[in-house]
Protein backbone atom coordinates (compact mmCIF):
# COMPACT_ATOMS: atom_id res chain seq x y z
CA UNK A 1 0.00 0.00 0.00
CA UNK A 2 1.35 3.36 -0.59
CA UNK A 3 0.84 5.80 1.85
CA UNK A 4 -0.81 9.39 0.99
CA UNK A 5 1.10 12.49 1.62
CA UNK A 6 0.73 13.84 4.30
CA UNK A 7 -0.06 17.61 1.96
CA UNK A 8 -0.03 17.60 -1.52
CA UNK A 9 -0.50 21.13 -3.34
CA UNK A 10 -0.65 21.10 -7.31
CA UNK A 11 -0.40 24.15 -9.04
CA UNK A 12 -2.12 25.82 -6.47
CA UNK A 13 -3.42 29.69 -6.62
CA UNK A 14 -4.64 31.60 -3.76
CA UNK A 15 -6.60 35.10 -3.84
CA UNK A 16 -7.91 36.83 -1.22
CA UNK A 17 -11.50 38.22 -2.23
CA UNK A 18 -11.11 41.89 -3.63
CA UNK A 19 -7.67 41.46 -4.32
CA UNK A 20 -6.01 40.78 -7.83
CA UNK A 21 -3.06 39.95 -6.95
CA UNK A 22 -2.38 36.42 -6.12
CA UNK A 23 -1.34 35.60 -2.63
CA UNK A 24 0.33 32.59 -3.44
CA UNK A 25 0.72 31.51 -7.03
CA UNK A 26 1.14 27.98 -8.97
CA UNK A 27 2.29 26.53 -5.80
CA UNK A 28 3.31 22.89 -6.13
CA UNK A 29 4.42 21.06 -2.89
CA UNK A 30 4.48 17.33 -1.84
CA UNK A 31 5.16 16.79 1.93
CA UNK A 32 5.50 13.41 3.29
CA UNK A 33 4.09 12.18 6.46
CA UNK A 34 7.03 12.02 8.98
CA UNK A 35 8.38 15.35 7.29
CA UNK A 36 9.88 18.15 9.56
CA UNK A 37 9.29 21.68 6.94
CA UNK A 38 10.84 24.96 7.33
CA UNK A 39 8.71 27.56 5.24
CA UNK A 40 10.44 30.67 4.80
CA UNK A 41 10.48 34.56 3.15
CA UNK A 42 9.56 37.57 3.43
CA UNK A 43 7.08 39.70 5.12
CA UNK A 44 3.73 39.44 2.63
CA UNK A 45 5.73 36.41 0.58
CA UNK A 46 2.47 33.92 1.46
CA UNK A 47 3.70 31.99 4.36
CA UNK A 48 0.53 32.49 5.80
CA UNK A 49 -1.51 31.69 3.13
CA UNK A 50 0.24 28.81 1.87
CA UNK A 51 -0.47 27.07 5.89
CA UNK A 52 -4.29 28.65 5.43
CA UNK A 53 -4.63 27.36 2.31
CA UNK A 54 -3.72 23.68 3.25
CA UNK A 55 -5.88 23.57 6.35
CA UNK A 56 -8.71 24.63 3.63
CA UNK A 57 -9.82 27.83 5.46
CA UNK A 58 -8.51 29.93 2.48
CA UNK A 59 -10.23 28.15 -0.61
CA UNK A 60 -7.78 28.65 -3.74
CA UNK A 61 -9.49 29.78 -7.17
CA UNK A 62 -7.28 26.91 -8.82
CA UNK A 63 -5.24 24.05 -8.32
CA UNK A 64 -5.42 20.99 -5.54
CA UNK A 65 -4.75 20.97 -1.80
CA UNK A 66 -4.91 17.35 -0.50
CA UNK A 67 -4.15 16.12 3.43
CA UNK A 68 -3.84 13.40 3.87
CA UNK A 69 -5.83 12.33 1.13
CA UNK A 70 -8.56 14.61 1.77
CA UNK A 71 -9.65 17.38 -1.01
CA UNK A 72 -9.46 20.36 1.26
CA UNK A 73 -11.78 22.40 -0.78
CA UNK A 74 -14.72 19.85 -1.23
CA UNK A 75 -14.38 17.41 2.32
CA UNK A 76 -11.82 19.36 4.51
CA UNK A 77 -13.47 18.50 8.26
CA UNK A 78 -11.75 15.11 8.61
CA UNK A 79 -8.31 15.93 7.55
CA UNK A 80 -8.60 18.82 10.02
CA UNK A 81 -9.45 16.80 12.51
CA UNK A 82 -5.85 15.14 11.94
CA UNK A 83 -4.47 18.60 12.03
CA UNK A 84 -3.36 21.05 14.83
CA UNK A 85 -2.95 24.61 13.81
CA UNK A 86 -1.18 27.32 15.51
CA UNK A 87 -2.68 30.64 14.22
CA UNK A 88 0.05 34.13 13.62
CA UNK A 89 -2.44 36.78 14.73
CA UNK A 90 -3.26 34.43 18.38
CA UNK A 91 -3.45 37.76 20.70
CA UNK A 92 -6.79 37.92 22.67
CA UNK A 93 -7.79 41.56 24.12
CA UNK A 94 -7.39 42.25 27.98
CA UNK A 95 -11.44 41.67 28.07
CA UNK A 96 -11.39 38.43 26.75
CA UNK A 97 -13.36 36.11 29.14
CA UNK A 98 -12.25 32.73 28.60
CA UNK A 99 -9.59 30.78 30.73
CA UNK A 100 -6.43 29.04 29.89
CA UNK A 101 -7.55 25.51 30.95
CA UNK A 102 -11.10 25.98 28.73
CA UNK A 103 -9.23 27.28 25.71
CA UNK A 104 -6.74 24.40 25.77
CA UNK A 105 -9.57 22.02 26.13
CA UNK A 106 -11.30 23.69 23.51
CA UNK A 107 -8.89 22.10 21.09
CA UNK A 108 -9.24 18.63 22.33
CA UNK A 109 -13.48 18.87 22.36
CA UNK A 110 -12.92 19.91 18.49
CA UNK A 111 -12.10 16.63 18.02
CA UNK A 112 -14.98 14.99 20.46
CA UNK A 113 -18.38 14.38 20.11
CA UNK A 114 -20.78 17.01 20.63
CA UNK A 115 -17.32 18.46 22.54
CA UNK A 116 -17.41 16.47 25.59
CA UNK A 117 -14.56 15.50 26.97
CA UNK A 118 -13.56 12.64 29.36
CA UNK A 119 -11.55 12.39 32.58
CA UNK A 120 -8.72 11.24 30.22
CA UNK A 121 -8.70 14.14 27.89
CA UNK A 122 -8.88 16.62 31.10
CA UNK A 123 -6.01 14.66 32.38
CA UNK A 124 -4.28 15.25 28.63
CA UNK A 125 -4.98 19.32 29.14
CA UNK A 126 -3.57 19.86 32.22
CA UNK A 127 -0.22 17.22 31.32
CA UNK A 128 0.09 19.88 28.24
CA UNK A 129 -0.07 22.64 29.97
CA UNK A 130 2.39 21.43 32.41
CA UNK A 131 4.89 20.45 29.96
CA UNK A 132 4.57 23.97 28.76
CA UNK A 133 5.02 25.59 31.96
CA UNK A 134 1.56 27.52 31.74
CA UNK A 135 0.48 24.65 34.51
CA UNK A 136 0.15 27.54 37.21
CA UNK A 137 -1.96 29.76 34.70
CA UNK A 138 -4.51 27.51 34.50
CA UNK A 139 -7.39 29.51 35.95
CA UNK A 140 -6.39 32.80 34.64
CA UNK A 141 -8.08 34.79 31.66
CA UNK A 142 -6.12 34.34 28.72
CA UNK A 143 -6.20 38.33 27.49
CA UNK A 144 -4.33 39.21 30.61
CA UNK A 145 -1.35 36.82 29.95
CA UNK A 146 1.33 38.41 28.15
CA UNK A 147 2.32 37.48 24.44
CA UNK A 148 4.18 34.99 25.30
CA UNK A 149 2.48 33.34 27.81
CA UNK A 150 -0.68 33.50 25.36
CA UNK A 151 1.94 32.43 22.45
CA UNK A 152 2.20 29.00 24.82
CA UNK A 153 -1.57 28.31 25.49
CA UNK A 154 -2.06 28.93 21.61
CA UNK A 155 0.51 26.05 21.39
CA UNK A 156 -0.28 24.27 24.17
CA UNK A 157 -3.68 24.02 22.05
CA UNK A 158 -2.13 22.52 19.40
CA UNK A 159 -0.61 19.83 20.95
CA UNK A 160 -3.23 18.75 23.02
CA UNK A 161 -5.00 17.01 20.01
CA UNK A 162 -1.84 14.86 19.46
CA UNK A 163 -1.90 15.97 15.92
CA UNK A 164 -0.66 13.86 12.74
CA UNK A 165 -0.03 17.02 11.35
CA UNK A 166 0.90 20.40 12.69
CA UNK A 167 0.68 23.45 11.30
CA UNK A 168 3.16 26.77 13.03
CA UNK A 169 2.96 30.15 11.94
CA UNK A 170 5.87 32.39 13.54
CA UNK A 171 5.59 29.68 16.52
CA UNK A 172 8.65 31.63 18.26
CA UNK A 173 7.94 35.03 17.39
CA UNK A 174 6.83 35.75 21.31
CA UNK A 175 8.61 33.43 23.18
CA UNK A 176 12.06 34.69 24.97
CA UNK A 177 15.32 33.01 24.15
CA UNK A 178 14.64 29.41 26.44
CA UNK A 179 11.16 29.19 25.75
CA UNK A 180 12.38 29.00 22.13
CA UNK A 181 14.77 26.88 22.62
CA UNK A 182 12.64 24.58 25.07
CA UNK A 183 10.23 24.69 21.71
CA UNK A 184 12.51 24.21 19.17
CA UNK A 185 13.60 20.76 21.36
CA UNK A 186 10.15 19.83 21.63
CA UNK A 187 9.30 20.10 18.37
CA UNK A 188 12.34 18.15 17.23
CA UNK A 189 11.19 15.09 19.68
CA UNK A 190 7.25 15.26 18.44
CA UNK A 191 8.61 14.89 15.11
CA UNK A 192 10.72 12.11 16.00
CA UNK A 193 7.91 10.18 16.69
CA UNK A 194 6.19 10.66 14.08
CA UNK A 195 4.67 13.65 13.68
CA UNK A 196 4.40 15.63 10.48
CA UNK A 197 5.02 19.40 11.30
CA UNK A 198 5.23 22.43 8.91
CA UNK A 199 6.82 25.08 10.49
CA UNK A 200 6.75 28.90 8.85
CA UNK A 201 9.23 31.61 10.45
CA UNK A 202 10.44 34.43 8.54
CA UNK A 203 13.85 34.38 11.20
CA UNK A 204 13.94 30.78 12.54
CA UNK A 205 16.32 30.23 15.68
CA UNK A 206 18.41 27.15 15.11
CA UNK A 207 15.58 24.17 14.34
CA UNK A 208 17.43 20.56 14.45
CA UNK A 209 15.75 17.60 12.51
CA UNK A 210 14.43 19.34 9.66
CA UNK A 211 14.03 17.05 6.86
CA UNK A 212 13.11 20.09 4.14
CA UNK A 213 12.72 24.04 3.71
CA UNK A 214 11.13 25.80 1.41
CA UNK A 215 11.54 29.44 0.77
CA UNK A 216 8.91 31.65 -0.43
CA UNK A 217 9.26 35.21 -2.43
CA UNK A 218 6.23 37.01 -3.74
CA UNK A 219 3.64 34.02 -3.90
CA UNK A 220 6.24 31.77 -5.44
CA UNK A 221 8.40 29.04 -4.37
CA UNK A 222 11.72 29.98 -4.47
CA UNK A 223 13.44 27.04 -3.40
CA UNK A 224 13.04 23.62 -2.09
CA UNK A 225 15.60 21.68 -0.41
CA UNK A 226 15.70 18.43 1.17
CA UNK A 227 17.92 18.23 3.96
CA UNK A 228 19.77 15.30 5.02
CA UNK A 229 20.46 14.49 8.71
CA UNK B 1 -54.20 34.55 37.20
CA UNK B 2 -53.95 36.84 33.47
CA UNK B 3 -51.64 38.71 35.22
CA UNK B 4 -49.33 35.60 36.07
CA UNK B 5 -49.47 33.83 32.90
CA UNK B 6 -48.54 37.50 31.27
CA UNK B 7 -45.53 37.92 33.88
CA UNK B 8 -44.43 33.89 32.76
CA UNK B 9 -44.39 34.69 29.21
CA UNK B 10 -42.37 37.74 29.84
CA UNK B 11 -40.19 36.55 31.78
CA UNK B 12 -39.34 33.48 29.42
CA UNK B 13 -39.45 35.46 26.28
CA UNK B 14 -37.24 38.50 27.68
CA UNK B 15 -34.31 35.51 29.15
CA UNK B 16 -34.48 34.15 25.88
CA UNK B 17 -33.64 37.22 24.55
CA UNK B 18 -31.03 37.85 26.97
CA UNK B 19 -29.05 34.93 25.84
CA UNK B 20 -29.46 34.95 22.19
CA UNK B 21 -28.05 38.91 22.80
CA UNK B 22 -24.84 37.87 24.58
CA UNK B 23 -24.18 35.19 21.52
CA UNK B 24 -25.58 37.23 18.81
CA UNK B 25 -22.82 40.09 19.57
CA UNK B 26 -19.66 37.76 20.51
CA UNK B 27 -20.13 36.30 17.10
CA UNK B 28 -20.71 39.25 15.20
CA UNK B 29 -24.46 38.62 13.85
CA UNK B 30 -26.07 41.90 14.89
CA UNK B 31 -27.19 43.24 11.76
CA UNK B 32 -28.07 39.87 10.32
CA UNK B 33 -30.48 39.08 13.20
CA UNK B 34 -31.44 42.63 13.07
CA UNK B 35 -32.58 41.52 9.71
CA UNK B 36 -34.22 38.12 10.83
CA UNK B 37 -36.02 40.27 13.86
CA UNK B 38 -37.76 42.73 10.58
CA UNK B 39 -38.35 39.18 8.82
CA UNK B 40 -40.62 38.44 11.64
CA UNK B 41 -42.60 41.24 11.95
CA UNK B 42 -42.91 40.75 7.86
CA UNK B 43 -44.21 37.52 8.94
CA UNK B 44 -46.55 38.94 11.76
CA UNK B 45 -48.02 41.48 9.21
CA UNK B 46 -48.87 38.27 6.97
CA UNK B 47 -50.41 36.83 9.78
CA UNK B 48 -52.50 39.67 10.13
CA UNK B 49 -53.29 39.74 6.59
CA UNK B 50 -54.42 36.54 6.59
CA UNK B 51 -55.73 35.85 9.73
CA UNK B 52 -54.08 33.66 11.72
CA UNK B 53 -52.10 33.69 14.46
CA UNK B 54 -49.09 36.06 14.12
CA UNK B 55 -47.03 33.73 16.11
CA UNK B 56 -46.66 31.21 13.57
CA UNK B 57 -46.37 33.30 10.63
CA UNK B 58 -43.55 35.14 12.45
CA UNK B 59 -41.46 32.06 13.43
CA UNK B 60 -41.82 30.84 9.58
CA UNK B 61 -40.43 34.23 8.38
CA UNK B 62 -37.82 34.53 11.07
CA UNK B 63 -36.90 30.77 10.35
CA UNK B 64 -36.93 30.58 6.46
CA UNK B 65 -34.78 34.19 6.38
CA UNK B 66 -32.06 32.81 8.97
CA UNK B 67 -31.07 29.67 6.50
CA UNK B 68 -31.52 31.38 3.15
CA UNK B 69 -29.31 34.78 4.26
CA UNK B 70 -26.32 32.99 4.30
CA UNK B 71 -26.25 30.80 1.26
CA UNK B 72 -27.64 33.80 -0.43
CA UNK B 73 -24.58 35.85 0.57
CA UNK B 74 -22.25 33.23 -0.30
CA UNK B 75 -24.20 32.29 -3.72
CA UNK B 76 -24.23 36.46 -4.62
CA UNK B 77 -20.82 37.44 -3.22
CA UNK B 78 -22.47 40.41 -1.23
CA UNK B 79 -21.20 40.84 2.63
CA UNK B 80 -23.94 39.24 4.57
CA UNK B 81 -24.15 42.54 6.65
CA UNK B 82 -25.08 44.40 2.86
CA UNK B 83 -27.57 41.94 2.16
CA UNK B 84 -29.35 42.29 6.09
CA UNK B 85 -29.45 45.57 5.82
CA UNK B 86 -31.37 45.60 1.77
CA UNK B 87 -33.09 42.23 3.36
CA UNK B 88 -34.15 44.61 6.40
CA UNK B 89 -35.60 47.65 4.11
CA UNK B 90 -37.61 45.54 1.98
CA UNK B 91 -39.27 43.54 4.98
CA UNK B 92 -40.01 46.73 6.76
CA UNK B 93 -41.62 47.70 3.04
CA UNK B 94 -43.30 44.65 2.79
CA UNK B 95 -45.13 45.17 6.76
CA UNK B 96 -46.17 48.38 6.01
CA UNK B 97 -47.86 46.88 2.40
CA UNK B 98 -49.38 43.80 4.18
CA UNK B 99 -50.74 45.91 7.06
CA UNK B 100 -52.38 48.29 4.62
CA UNK B 101 -54.05 45.50 3.04
CA UNK B 102 -55.31 43.21 6.11
CA UNK B 103 -58.84 43.29 6.54
CA UNK B 104 -60.93 45.89 8.55
CA UNK B 105 -60.40 49.68 9.03
CA UNK B 106 -56.22 50.50 7.98
CA UNK B 107 -54.63 50.90 10.92
CA UNK B 108 -57.46 49.45 13.60
CA UNK B 109 -55.07 50.40 16.96
CA UNK B 110 -55.27 47.20 18.54
CA UNK B 111 -54.40 44.60 16.06
CA UNK B 112 -51.44 46.71 14.43
CA UNK B 113 -50.41 47.78 17.21
CA UNK B 114 -49.91 44.76 18.45
CA UNK B 115 -47.43 43.66 16.34
CA UNK B 116 -45.35 47.22 16.00
CA UNK B 117 -45.67 48.06 19.62
CA UNK B 118 -46.38 44.72 21.64
CA UNK B 119 -49.30 44.04 23.38
CA UNK B 120 -50.37 41.90 26.67
CA UNK B 121 -53.96 41.19 25.22
CA UNK B 122 -52.98 38.65 22.87
CA UNK B 123 -50.76 36.66 25.44
CA UNK B 124 -53.15 33.01 25.91
CA UNK B 125 -52.36 30.23 27.96
CA UNK B 126 -51.49 28.35 24.75
CA UNK B 127 -48.96 31.12 23.80
CA UNK B 128 -46.96 30.51 26.96
CA UNK B 129 -47.60 26.79 26.32
CA UNK B 130 -45.79 27.23 22.96
CA UNK B 131 -43.33 29.35 24.92
CA UNK B 132 -42.36 27.29 27.37
CA UNK B 133 -42.00 23.84 24.94
CA UNK B 134 -39.56 26.14 22.51
CA UNK B 135 -37.63 27.60 25.69
CA UNK B 136 -37.10 24.20 26.78
CA UNK B 137 -35.81 23.23 23.40
CA UNK B 138 -33.44 26.25 23.15
CA UNK B 139 -31.80 25.14 27.13
CA UNK B 140 -31.44 21.46 25.38
CA UNK B 141 -29.66 22.51 22.38
CA UNK B 142 -27.68 24.98 23.84
CA UNK B 143 -26.97 22.26 26.99
CA UNK B 144 -26.31 20.06 24.37
CA UNK B 145 -23.97 21.72 22.48
CA UNK B 146 -22.60 23.73 24.83
CA UNK B 147 -18.93 22.46 24.42
CA UNK B 148 -18.63 23.52 20.81
CA UNK B 149 -20.92 26.72 20.96
CA UNK B 150 -18.38 28.15 23.64
CA UNK B 151 -15.35 27.23 20.89
CA UNK B 152 -17.15 28.68 18.50
CA UNK B 153 -17.10 32.14 20.66
CA UNK B 154 -13.51 31.92 21.53
CA UNK B 155 -12.61 31.79 18.36
CA UNK B 156 -14.60 30.89 15.63
CA UNK B 157 -11.49 30.89 12.52
CA UNK B 158 -9.43 28.40 15.19
CA UNK B 159 -12.56 26.01 15.75
CA UNK B 160 -13.10 25.59 11.87
CA UNK B 161 -9.45 25.20 11.40
CA UNK B 162 -9.54 22.39 13.94
CA UNK B 163 -12.56 20.41 12.05
CA UNK B 164 -15.93 21.91 13.28
CA UNK B 165 -18.00 23.16 10.79
CA UNK B 166 -18.83 26.15 12.55
CA UNK B 167 -21.01 27.14 10.02
CA UNK B 168 -23.23 24.72 10.84
CA UNK B 169 -23.82 25.63 14.59
CA UNK B 170 -24.01 29.10 13.73
CA UNK B 171 -26.77 28.64 11.17
CA UNK B 172 -28.44 27.08 14.30
CA UNK B 173 -27.79 29.91 16.76
CA UNK B 174 -29.14 32.13 13.99
CA UNK B 175 -32.43 29.90 14.35
CA UNK B 176 -32.33 29.87 17.72
CA UNK B 177 -32.77 33.70 18.11
CA UNK B 178 -34.73 34.07 14.95
CA UNK B 179 -37.28 31.66 17.33
CA UNK B 180 -36.68 34.15 20.23
CA UNK B 181 -37.38 37.16 18.09
CA UNK B 182 -40.48 35.73 17.14
CA UNK B 183 -41.74 34.15 20.32
CA UNK B 184 -41.31 37.96 22.39
CA UNK B 185 -42.63 40.35 19.41
CA UNK B 186 -46.07 39.53 20.86
CA UNK B 187 -45.60 41.13 23.91
CA UNK B 188 -43.16 43.68 23.20
CA UNK B 189 -43.91 44.71 19.32
CA UNK B 190 -41.66 44.91 16.43
CA UNK B 191 -40.19 47.99 16.93
CA UNK B 192 -38.58 46.81 20.11
CA UNK B 193 -37.92 43.41 20.01
CA UNK B 194 -33.77 43.90 18.84
CA UNK B 195 -33.89 46.62 21.95
CA UNK B 196 -34.42 43.44 24.16
CA UNK B 197 -31.51 41.37 22.28
CA UNK B 198 -29.56 44.45 22.87
CA UNK B 199 -29.41 45.59 25.98
CA UNK B 200 -29.69 43.14 29.07
CA UNK B 201 -26.83 41.70 26.52
CA UNK B 202 -24.69 44.79 26.94
CA UNK B 203 -25.21 44.32 30.61
CA UNK B 204 -23.96 41.01 30.42
CA UNK B 205 -20.79 41.42 29.08
CA UNK B 206 -19.81 43.46 32.58
CA UNK B 207 -19.70 39.56 33.88
CA UNK B 208 -16.31 37.92 33.71
CA UNK B 209 -17.04 34.81 32.09
CA UNK B 210 -19.20 33.50 29.10
CA UNK B 211 -21.79 31.35 31.49
CA UNK B 212 -22.00 34.47 33.67
CA UNK B 213 -22.69 37.01 30.85
CA UNK B 214 -25.35 34.48 28.94
CA UNK B 215 -26.79 34.12 33.04
CA UNK B 216 -26.77 37.74 33.67
CA UNK B 217 -28.74 38.86 30.41
CA UNK B 218 -30.79 36.33 30.74
CA UNK B 219 -31.73 37.38 34.26
CA UNK B 220 -31.96 40.77 32.99
CA UNK B 221 -33.65 40.12 30.04
CA UNK B 222 -36.33 38.59 32.30
CA UNK B 223 -36.53 40.98 35.05
CA UNK B 224 -37.27 43.74 32.40
CA UNK B 225 -39.83 41.60 30.49
CA UNK B 226 -41.77 41.17 34.06
CA UNK B 227 -41.26 44.73 35.42
CA UNK B 228 -42.17 46.27 32.15
CA UNK B 229 -45.25 44.28 32.36
CA UNK B 230 -46.33 45.74 35.70
CA UNK B 231 -45.12 49.10 34.79
CA UNK B 232 -47.88 48.79 31.45
CA UNK B 233 -50.55 48.07 33.81
CA UNK B 234 -49.52 50.63 36.29
CA UNK B 235 -49.50 53.39 33.76
CA UNK B 236 -51.59 52.28 31.12
CA UNK B 237 -48.61 52.17 28.37
CA UNK B 238 -47.03 50.43 25.80
CA UNK B 239 -45.89 47.31 27.07
CA UNK B 240 -43.18 46.81 24.49
CA UNK B 241 -42.36 50.58 25.25
CA UNK B 242 -42.30 49.99 29.44
CA UNK B 243 -39.85 46.93 28.85
CA UNK B 244 -37.50 48.17 27.35
CA UNK B 245 -37.42 51.08 29.15
CA UNK B 246 -37.12 48.96 32.21
CA UNK B 247 -34.27 47.28 30.58
CA UNK B 248 -32.57 50.76 30.07
CA UNK B 249 -32.51 51.74 33.07
CA UNK B 250 -30.88 48.61 34.53
CA UNK B 251 -28.27 49.56 32.02
CA UNK B 252 -27.30 51.94 33.13
CA UNK B 253 -27.51 51.10 36.78
CA UNK B 254 -25.35 48.00 35.88
CA UNK B 255 -22.61 50.12 33.89
CA UNK B 256 -22.32 52.76 36.99
CA UNK B 257 -21.88 49.94 39.29
CA UNK B 258 -19.08 48.60 36.81
CA UNK B 259 -17.79 52.29 36.05
CA UNK B 260 -17.13 52.33 40.24
CA UNK B 261 -15.65 48.98 40.69
CA UNK B 262 -13.68 49.28 37.80
CA UNK B 263 -12.23 52.65 39.46
CA UNK B 264 -11.49 50.68 42.76
CA UNK B 265 -9.24 48.30 41.07
CA UNK B 266 -7.39 50.50 39.06
CA UNK B 267 -4.48 52.73 40.16
CA UNK B 268 -3.38 56.08 37.79
N1 LIG C 1 -6.89 39.35 4.53
C1 LIG C 1 -6.17 39.73 3.46
N2 LIG C 1 -6.76 40.40 2.45
C2 LIG C 1 -6.07 40.78 1.36
N3 LIG C 1 -4.78 40.54 1.19
C3 LIG C 1 -4.11 39.86 2.13
C4 LIG C 1 -4.78 39.42 3.33
N4 LIG C 1 -3.88 38.77 4.10
C5 LIG C 1 -2.71 38.81 3.42
N5 LIG C 1 -2.85 39.46 2.26
C6 LIG C 1 -1.79 39.68 1.24
O1 LIG C 1 -1.32 38.42 0.81
C7 LIG C 1 0.09 38.42 0.71
C8 LIG C 1 0.67 37.30 1.54
O2 LIG C 1 0.38 37.51 2.89
P1 LIG C 1 0.76 36.51 4.05
O3 LIG C 1 0.46 35.14 3.59
O4 LIG C 1 0.13 36.96 5.29
O5 LIG C 1 2.34 36.72 4.11
P2 LIG C 1 3.38 36.24 5.21
O6 LIG C 1 2.68 35.35 6.18
O7 LIG C 1 4.44 35.53 4.44
O8 LIG C 1 3.92 37.46 5.86
C9 LIG C 1 0.56 39.80 1.12
O9 LIG C 1 0.84 40.54 -0.04
C10 LIG C 1 -0.62 40.40 1.85
O10 LIG C 1 -0.68 41.78 1.61
MG1 LIG D 1 2.38 35.52 8.17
Amino acid sequence: MVLDPAVELRNVTTIYSGENRPAIRNISLEINAGDYVLVTGPNGSGKTTLLETILGILKPVSGIVKVFGHDMVRSPYKARMMCSYLPQDFMKKPDEPFKVREIVAMGLASKRALGRLSRDDWKRVDEVLKLLGIDKLSDRPIGRLSGGQQQKVFLARALSRDPKLLLLDEPFSSLDDDSRRFVADLLYKLNRKGMTIVLVSHAPPKIAGLTMRVRLVDGCIAGVERCSS
Amino acid sequence: MFLLTVLSASIIAGSLCGISGVLIARLRLSTLVFAIAHAALFGAAIGLFLNIDPLYTAMMLAILSSVIIGPLSDATGVPSDTLAMVMFSTYNALTFIFIFLSPGPTLAAEKVGGILWGSILAVTRTYLAVLVILAYLYALVLALLWNRFQSILFDRRLAEAEGVNTRLYVYLLTILSGVAISVSLKIVGGFLVFSLLYIPAACGFTAENIKRMILLSALIGGTSGSAGVILSFILNLPVGACIVVTATVIFIAVSIYAYIKRKQKTVF
